[in-house]
């Protein structure tokens, strides 16, 4: 339809339903959405997800160390397989073993420069403050060996495709690549005091699994807030006053100079928020790891240190971390990758100990997929299932959850080429996350329609 | 007939975006359209915004004279200006890295007198265009530190594409193939066939992405760029097992004259060379279409590395998706993000078949592209949705073309325009470009179901980072500013300052040359207003300070955000 019946039609059902798009910014979406009744938490709980951009080799991350699945590991990753000796051993709980009954580790380190190699991680998951999720992917249903061989059975598309599997993963196939951090936004956002202040936040730019219908995600660099210096400093009076005639709301008539706009006028609101809040938080102590990872997680920290002052409840945090994708030179990369993911992620974990919300903040795993056993010479190719990490006080650390996959080739589970069919689709694991976040069950029914087709809505990780 | 053409042509141009040309653009698409040249100077600089990296009133009196074919007829007999001489010339006093190769970028961009040959001037502008348009086609990223090092890589990567731009598509695929930049970065670089004791097979990487994103794309289109629908569902253009084809025929290379597959020394220009001996012979499936050569799909056993990468490239090649996919990049890029499937479906018809026979004539379809009418006169047929957000880097090198930007020591050292406007040339976050070509912005635009895939880049973080770039430019990078050092590249406001004495004209001057003649009412009038505020009374610069004020308001509007 052309535009000026879209607005008009748009305009008349806006304020009647609980669908409110960002075309009003989001100080008129406060007052819009005052009338709905939100939920009332005592607490503050937040959502923080790294997302490992290209695939992250989940099975050269949790390594079995013994028995029939370590035998099965050497056979079928031969040239990519870790030797034991290079393998920090995790320790589970009495109740928390692996189901196969076999022992696990991470990867120490293996250069002299990386003393710390991914021993955040065994630190962490041997004190109880992280678990391992097993064989997580993206499924419609539970799927067998046969039934992915059938033509016609339900699969999500393009399951080895790149943008497709990251998509897919930040939706869990929902229309219009609404996220599923962005519909849980929606759910929950009337939890805060103050709706004007962003309930999601990414430091890693666009971020699909915060997409939302009632809600804009704030968008922040990693090192610190920018104002508009040229426009909202001190000396340029008169251009603000040109520029905020500009950028009025309505004043557009083209579609994308009214979306530019828009986003200027929530730009420049949530900046004068935020950066007031962060100036007010006491500075943070806990080091970072000056990676582009660390980085973000700092700014995290930072932002959930200002959690008062903006009366948050809830919130979500996106961030992303590179070089996944380990086609080539997997043995010499992927260390470094999985150093730093532990360091950043232990890092976090001691600012929030730090700040006094180690058990109110949930930090989780997620990438495009898992990674083929097979090798391609010196790497490995685009695969399905993968072991991901939640990591938090509120975390029943110590454990496994979910079945290890058979990693035999051409095992049960293998797709084909060591693509390893999951056991546990992502919906499960958001779905556990989200309760945790205080969805009630028909909540999570109602964003991930999918789950009513496993036996478990709740993997059981959380307290 | 051709005047009452015209005469229609000139009303809908005077009155504006009203009803009234909606119909009077009917009126001329149901004819056959010949207007050979722009009717005015907005009209010329609309053309310019979309086959040059930004205006100049130079480009538009010079294509108001040559008329569109003739302008096109020269661009693409021009020199072609390529990097890797600035690369060498810069060798000469130190090592070079990946800045002097984004310099070089600048200097043709730009349309400069050339640093190395003073004599001469870069005014390929169009070629260098299309460079840049397939640069986020075949998309290769300085950001992969095996890249990252090797700046005469990425260089000779470009200057291939630069060489390619008017040339045929299956050329281009080829040549992009066997680049050992590219090599490296879709790891097809010493891929080898399986070695099945150890559960080695072929590296997937290129076969994927070649597939998925330098040719075809996930699902069989129409023509027009509609998707085929069986049963009401896409269809797939090829599955798990194609990819593993094509990773099995794309093995066996290695650098250039390699005579021993471990140890022979990097070449980061010439083509890759096959050692037959790394090469899987097997038969292999590639893609089935409707009217495909191989019966099946299925490349026979026993081809070599070149015979099978031939088969395998024609295999891509001849994909009717080819046309539509290819088509619609270069179109979203210089145009408009929204095309209809009718504009698509002519431009994909000329890629297939330039005319006299040829399948992926480049040239052809860029041709074809910016002289369609919905190119020329689509903003009055959809005047509130028609266009594209300008690409931030762009604005930039706009900005300082319209300005005659330079630096005293003649340098063009804008290093890393990624830290504030998010993108540079062969540096993208990943091999999916600076942004997604789907990419949506929830709210009015998706809910009308139109894509803005430059907007992805607009975030919070981006926006500010883009006003506060464009404030450094335009409020301290000017000429005669004593505050900036011999490699500032500051404006010269001088020819634009004697129009400031008088506000009407200065904004009418910038209409046109920055908007091609689609300001706004509202941007109009804010303008006038701030700019009468300024006066001598107020400043001891007023003139200067008139031409800065326009120019940042003018950059940091919703208008200009838009290239309509």
């Amino acid at each position: 339809m052309d535009r000026r019946n879209f607005i008009r039609t748009t305009v008349g059902s806006l304020l009647g339903t609980r669908s409110l798009t960002s075309v009003f910014g989001q100080l008129a979406l406060m007052e819009a959405s005052s009338a709905l009744s939100g939920p009332v938490f005592p607490d503050y709980r937040a959502l923080v997800c790294v997302f490992m951009l290209g695939g992250n080799d989940g099975f050269n991350t949790i390594v079995p160390m013994s028995g029939g699945a370590r035998a099965a590991y050497e056979s079928s990753r031969a040239t990519l397989a870790l030797p034991v000796s290079q393998l920090l051993p995790l320790t589970p709980a009495a109740d928390g073993g692996a189901s196969d009954g076999c022992s696990y580790g991470v990867q120490s380190c293996l250069s002299a420069q990386d003393t710390v190699g991914a021993e955040g991680l065994r630190t962490l998951f041997d004190t109880g403050r992280a678990a391992v999720v097993c064989n997580v992917g993206a499924l419609i249903q539970p799927t067998t060996k046969e039934d992915y061989q059938t033509k016609g059975f339900p699969l999500p598309p393009q399951l080895f495709s790149h943008n497709d599997q990251q998509t897919y993963w930040q939706t869990c196939g929902g229309a219009g690549d609404i996220g599923w951090g962005g519909r849980m936004a929606d759910l929950l956002h009337a939890a805060n005091e103050n709706m004007a202040v962003p309930f999601s936040i990414s430091a890693s730019g666009q971020a699909t699994l915060l997409r939302s219908n009632t809600t804009s995600p704030y968008v922040v660099g990693s090192n610190h807030l920018d104002a508009m210096e040229f426009i909202d400093g001190s000396g340029h009076g008169s251009t603000r006053v040109a520029f905020e005639q500009l950028i009025a709301q309505g004043g557009q008539s083209h579609a994308l100079a009214s979306e530019y706009a828009n986003t200027a006028r929530r730009t420049r609101e949530t900046y004068a928020l935020m950066s007031e809040a962060l100036a007010a938080a006491p500075p943070l102590a806990t080091e970072f790891p000056s990676s582009p990872l660390g980085r973000q997680l700092r700014m995290v920290a930072r932002l959930i240190s200002a959690r008062q002052s903006l009366g948050l409840k809830r919130q979500i945090f996106y961030v992303e971390a590179g070089g996944f994708d380990t086609h080539d030179s997997q043995l010499i990369d992927h260390p470094g990758l999985l150093s730093d993911l532990s360091q950043s992620m232990h890092a976090l974990y001691l600012a929030t100990q730090e700040l006094n919300v180690s058990n109110n903040v949930t930090t989780f795993t997620s990438s495009d997929f898992g990674r083929t056993l097979s090798s391609n010479g010196d790497g490995s190719d685009h695969g399905w299932g993968s072991h991901h990490i939640v990591l938090g006080g509120a975390v029943r650390g110590q454990r496994f959850f979910g079945d290890m996959p058979d990693l035999t080739a051409g095992g049960a589970l293998d797709a084909g080429w060591g693509q390893i069919i999951p056991t546990s689709s992502i919906e499960q694991l958001a779905g556990t996350l989200g309760k945790w976040l205080g969805l009630t069950d028909s909540n999570v029914a109602q964003i991930f329609p999918n789950i009513v087709n496993f036996q478990l809505r709740d993997l059981g990780f959380m307290a | 007939m051709r005047g009452i053409r015209t005469a229609i042509l000139i009303a809908a141009l005077i009155v504006g975006a009203t009803p009234h040309i909606g119909r009077a653009y009917d009126a001329l698409l149901s004819s056959s359209f010949d207007v050979d040249r722009p009717i005015n100077d907005s009209e010329a600089a609309r053309f310019l915004q979309q086959a040059t990296f930004g205006t100049t009133r130079e480009d538009i009196a010079h294509l108001r004279a040559a008329g569109y074919e003739g302008w096109l007829t020269e661009q693409m007999a021009a020199t072609p200006s390529l990097e890797m001489p600035y690369l060498e010339w810069f060798s000469q006093s130190g090592t070079p890295y990946q800045q002097e190769r984004v310099e070089a970028w600048f200097f043709h961009a730009l349309g400069a007198q050339s640093l190395i040959d003073p004599g001469t001037v870069h005014r390929d502008q169009l070629r260098q265009r299309m460079a840049f348009v397939l640069s986020q086609l075949f998309v290769i990223s300085d950001r992969l530190a095996l890249i990252g090092r090797e700046p005469e890589a990425t260089t000779s990567y470009y200057d291939l594409l630069i060489s390619h731009a008017f040339g045929n598509y299956r050329d281009l695929l080829e040549a992009v193939t066997l680049h050992p930049a590219m090599g490296n970065y879709l790891s097809m670089f010493r891929n080898r066939a399986p070695v099945p004791e150890l559960n080695i097979r072929p590296d997937e990487n290129y076969a994927r992405e070649i597939l998925q994103l330098f040719s075809i794309g996930l699902t069989h289109l129409h023509m027009d760029g509609s998707q085929v629908l069986v049963g009401g569902q896409t269809v797939p253009t090829y599955d798990q097992d194609t990819v593993r084809g094509f990773a099995h025929a794309f093995t066996g290379w290695n650098w250039h004259a390699c005579a021993n597959w471990d140890w022979c020394s990097p070449d980061w220009i010439a083509p890759m060379s096959p050692m037959p001996d790394y090469h899987d012979a097997d038969a292999k499936q590639l893609l089935v279409y409707d009217g495909v050569q191989l019966p099946g799909g299925v490349l026979p056993a026993g081809g070599t590395a070149q015979s099978d990468l031939s088969a395998a490239l024609d295999s891509v090649f001849y994909h009717p998706n080819v046309a539509p996919f290819v088509a619609r990049h270069i179109i979203r890029q210089l145009v408009t993000s929204n095309p209809t499937p009718a504009y698509i479906g002519r431009a994909a018809a000329v890629f297939a078949n330039d005319g006299t026979g040829v399948r992926g004539n480049l040239a052809a379809v860029v041709r074809s592209i910016l002289l369609d009418p919905e190119a020329r006169y689509g903003q009055f047929q959809n005047p509130l949705t028609f266009g594209k957000p300008r690409e931030p880097l762009l604005k930039l090198t706009h900005l300082w073309r319209a300005m005659h930007a330079s630096a005293a020591s003649h340098r063009l050292k804008e290093w890393n325009p990624e830290l504030s406007l998010y993108q540079a040339p062969l540096r993208a976050p990943s091999v999916f470009n600076f942004f997604s070509p789907t990419y949506s912005p929830v709210g009015e635009l998706s809910g009308m179901g139109l894509v803005a895939p430059e907007f992805q880049l607009l975030t919070d973080s981006g926006l500010t980072a883009q006003t506060n770039e464009f404030g450094r430019d335009i409020y301290y990078a000017y000429m005669g500013n004593p505050s900036n050092d011999d490699d500032d590249i500051v404006l010269d406001l001088s020819e634009d300052m004697p129009f400031a004495a008088v506000a009407e004209a200065l904004v009418l001057r910038y209409d046109t040359l920055l908007l091609g003649g689609t300001m706004s009412v509202t941007l109009h009038d804010v303008l006038i207003e701030r700019l009468s505020a300024i006066t001598p009374a107020t400043s001891s610069d007023y003139l200067r300070e008139r031409v800065q004020e326009a120019l940042y308001l003018i950059f940091v509007s919703p208008d200009y955000a838009v290239q309509q």
